[in-house]
């Protein structure tokens, strides 16, 4: 194998600096914008050719609003001044986005076993854009949870006018990136494929049960009050109830917090959790 | 020549061992210098590469790549170097042209898109040209795992080299490729230093291909044993007209290392 020296120039060379000069001539928040697309688009990518990702993203709606929802609402709703129903839609909703987001990230994990993360961690990048990155790209399967859900929860008669769908569609990134974020206090630190996809249970389950998915917590106190408060999917579940009771008579009884106080909790937990476990992440990779 | 690589009483202990892996290396390496790392089996020449490239953290000491510290300017490190690690580091769920888009965007020399087709012209060439010059043309396309080990290899050397690196650094770039492999691979490597003028910094266990390197330091329990041209380094051999490897063998017996 040989290369004469004007195919280089144009190969390796002239071609090369051209693409170095199109990355300084870029701003570095722009080349990080850039770079949380690549990572995010790489996972879809991968996602795309996972016929079991697919799959199983549209399966869990099934099992979690189709059995658990139905079973609840036809066993639970008697008791209940409002239209359970519709509760466990929307709490169903988020937890799917929530659950399919924290598990998908378990890629951070497969990456890592498998040597590709090597390839991250050497480009000039922020270890946030790979983060980032990396929480986006693991919402693609939410996304089709989420639509899953949506589509289970039309055939058992709850339904969401199309406004309060959109406004959910237009919240899930905060709700995926706050999700993500979480799990990183976790991911950072985990380098094993089995213990990444038990932690992902372990984040998931507790939410789901106790800020309010499926289980109103109004009443909640001591410990799980304690708990429900400092879980993301709490003030995330009651952004969207907010949205979707808004200017109903159920509003008082469903909704927990004042909005704006919903949304200073999801940007400050998912700051705080984010730059942690980002931190705990990058430290893990390179502190052996 | 300017020095592209400075490394000072560079230590590494890793958190759960009790001794160090790497015991105050220093050396210095010069620009386009080709430039070989040889040792056993757990001597840390590893260790010395994860650190260099900014994937390690170090105990103590002084690195410096391309004129930036490591530790304070691993961002600016890392757009100056190129690395082939040990272990194959492809995403074997995408195609091999998946692969590079990846890296080429990961490292903002273009925007991403979806498709390769919108991609810019001037990556659409660059990866098709290079692609024809390491033979992987017709399995630009395929999926990684459908790949050869010799033909993973040289797209990670395309890979590598796609953002200009200052520095290549080669983690034993050939193991597990077969003879034939090896040569085109070797072939390539040398025509880009020639040609671009790239440092190039390499660990290997083939230490036939150490022969034609520039430099070479033996390292051993963590320690820099040797240091000299490949001749020089045959000149402490005992046999007669040794080759490097003789010249190795010898060194890491008397030494107590376990050969690789």
């Amino acid at each position: 194998m040989t290369i004469n020296s004007e195919q280089l120039t144009i190969n390796s060379y002239g071609g090369l600096d051209d693409g170095r000069a199109v990355a300084r001539r870029k701003s570095r928040f722009l080349r990080e914008i850039n770079a949380v697309i690549s990572v995010l688009a790489r996972d879809i990518m991968v996602g795309l050719k996972s016929p079991g990702l697919i799959i199983s993203s549209l399966a869990m709606p099934i099992l979690m609003m189709g059995l658990l929802g139905g079973s609840l609402s036809q066993n639970m709703s008697a008791g209940i001044a409002f239209d359970y129903g519709k509760f466990i839609l929307v709490g169903q909703l988020i937890n799917m986005l929530f659950m399919t987001t924290v598990m998908g990230l378990t890629s951070l994990v497969d990456d890592h076993e498998t040597d590709f993360m090597q390839e991250m961690m050497v480009a000039p990048v922020s270890r946030y854009a790979i983060v980032v990155g990396k929480i986006f790209g693991s919402s693609f399967g939410a996304v089709i949870s989420m639509i899953g859900t949506l589509i289970v929860g039309l055939f058992m008669g709850y339904t969401l006018s199309v406004t309060q769908w959109l406004l959910i569609f237009a919240l899930s990134p905060l709700i995926c990136l706050s999700a993500g974020a979480m799990a990183m206090l976790i991911f950072g630190v985990i380098k094993n494929n089995k213990i990444s996809n038990m932690a992902a249970m372990l984040i998931t389950m507790p939410q789901m049960f106790l800020s309010g998915a499926i289980i109103p917590i109004n009443n909640s106190s001591g410990i799980l009050l304690v708990l429900n408060r400092i879980m993301p999917m709490t003030y995330c579940l009651d952004l969207v109830r907010s949205v979707v009771y808004r200017g109903t008579a159920e509003y008082d009884a469903i909704v927990l917090f004042n909005p704006a106080v919903t949304c200073a909790a999801i940007v400050g937990l998912t700051v705080v959790f984010l730059s942690v476990g980002t931190w705990l992440f990058a430290r893990s990779e390179k502190n052996r | 020549m300017n020095t592209v690589i400075e490394v000072s009483n560079l230590v590494k202990q890793y958190d759960k061992s009790k001794e160090p892996a790497v015991r105050g290396i220093s050396f210095e390496v010069g620009e386009g210098e080709f430039f070989a790392f040889l040792g056993p089996n757990g001597a840390g020449k590893t260790t010395s590469i994860s650190i260099l490239t900014t994937t390690l953290s170090k105990t103590s000491g002084d690195v410096r790549i391309a004129g930036y510290d490591v530790d304070r300017e691993a961002r600016q490190v890392r757009e100056h170097i190129g690395i082939i690690f040990q272990q194959p580091s492809l995403d074997r769920s995408l195609t091999a042209e998946e692969n590079i888009r990846f890296h080429a965007c990961l490292y903002g020399m273009y925007n991403y898109h979806p498709t390769f087709r919108g991609m810019p012209a001037e990556y659409r060439n660059r990866v098709t040209e290079l692609a024809e010059v390491v033979g992987i043309t017709d399995a630009l396309f395929r999926p990684i795992k459908k790949l050869s080990g010799g033909m993973q290899r040289k797209l990670e050397i395309i890979r590598s080299l796609m953002h200009t690196p200052k520095i290549l650094f080669l983690d034993e770039p050939t193991q597990g490729l077969d003879a034939v492999s090896r040569r085109s691979l070797w072939e390539y490597i040398d025509n880009v230093r020639h040609e671009l003028g790239t440092t190039v910094f390499l660990t290997t266990h083939y230490i036939d291909e150490a022969e034609k390197v520039d430099r070479v330091c033996i390292v051993n329990h963590g320690e820099i044993a040797m240091c000299g041209t490949p001749d020089e380094i045959k000149r402490s051999c005992s046999k007669e007209n040794p080759s490097l490897e003789d010249a190795y063998v010898e060194f890491v017996l008397k030494t107590g290392g376990m050969a690789s």
